[in-house]
């Protein structure tokens, strides 16, 4: 007696659906959001409809616990400052500097005509940041002549 | 059952075994580095160099000045537009949107709104997330109705950052 086959075709159908369904919907883009910055939300923040040529993204915020308590790096809650995380390190916004000007470097070697520089400093900074921090961060990227700014916020859809 | 041919041939069936096999990794593969991110939107804010932060700046006739008062835990305490003081709750960034507007002379998009700039003066520690809700207040309002943003004021800058204590 033959066997009985299986007609694999149905389930052949859905798994191509779902493969489609999970490139369709990948964007490789966020990845360099960092999941532990929460971002305020805003009704008229919405998606630039074009997006920007150059840009680097900064994360600014806190280590938190599991139960939400800010902490800095060795664990101790006193006097919690803000981080950057940038490439998988936590640096304090006083330690930005160097990175911003090898990020230059490397902009001037990409760009050698530029007479300004062209690239939109995106800041994504976690709800509960100081406002002095961030301006701060501001103020080490205009000293190093950068001009374009933008502040990120999540998009508040409607309940 | 194979099938069979008019002459009677069997015909040959591809096995699907080694495909079923990859198209499972690549839905794997695609499940995993799926993050599911909200959308984010953003504010441009122009700092070109010269009207850094950092320098005290004539104040020009067009110019609002918003201060945001904060207690040393990072809450805002008072909202002010010049000297007037709104509060400190959710009323206080809709009046502040309400008097963008008279500013503006009730016409987003037009002439004023465009000479028009935006001062925010914040205490150090205050919490980024009512800076957002106050650049959300100037910038316009959303319209429920058109389902449209309808701007307001597109420059926005920031008054010298207050060192803590100072």
């Amino acid at each position: 007696m033959d066997n009985p086959e299986v007609d694999m075709t149905p389930m052949i159908d859905c798994v191509f659906q779902l493969i489609t369904f999970f490139m369709l919907v990948i964007n490789f883009e966020s990845t360099s959001a960092d999941e532990r910055v929460k971002l305020p939300d805003s009704e008229i923040a919405k998606p630039p409809k074009v997006k920007k040529e150059d840009e680097v993204v900064i994360n600014i915020g806190f280590i938190r616990t599991k139960t939400g308590v800010k902490i800095n790096p060795d664990r101790t809650t006193e006097n919690v400052q803000p981080l950057v995380f940038l490439n998988g390190e936590d640096i304090p916004v006083s330690g930005m500097p160097p990175r911003i000007r090898k990020d230059l470097a490397l902009y001037k070697l990409q760009h050698p005509g530029d007479a300004t520089i062209k690239t939109t400093v995106k800041i994504r900074a976690d709800s509960e940041t100081p406002i002095g921090a961030v301006q701060e961060l501001i103020k080490m990227y205009q000293a190093e002549k950068y001009e374009k700014f933008a502040l990120q916020a999540m998009e508040k859809t409607e309940e | 059952m194979a099938k069979r041919r008019s002459d009677g041939m069997a015909v040959p069936k591809p096995d699907m075994t080694p495909m079923i096999d990859c198209v499972f990794q690549l839905m794997i593969f695609f499940m995993l580095t799926l993050k599911i991110v909200a959308a984010e939107g953003n504010f441009d804010v122009n700092m070109p160099i010269g009207q850094s932060s950092g320098a005290p700046q004539d104040i020009i006739a067009q110019d609002i000045k918003v201060r945001l008062k904060a207690d040393p835990n990072g809450n805002l305490v008072s909202l002010q537009i010049g000297s007037r003081s709104l509060g400190n709750d959710d009323r206080a960034f809709a009046q502040l949107n309400e008097e963008i507007l008279r500013a503006i002379g009730g016409q987003p998009g037009g002439p004023a709104a465009k000479d028009t700039e935006v001062e925010l003066d914040a205490d150090y520690n205050l919490h980024y997330n009512y800076i957002i809700k106050a650049i959300s207040s100037c910038t316009g309002r959303f319209d429920k109705r058109t389902k449209q943003v309808v701007r307001y004021i597109e420059k926005i800058k920031f008054a010298p950052p207050r060192k803590p204590g100072a």
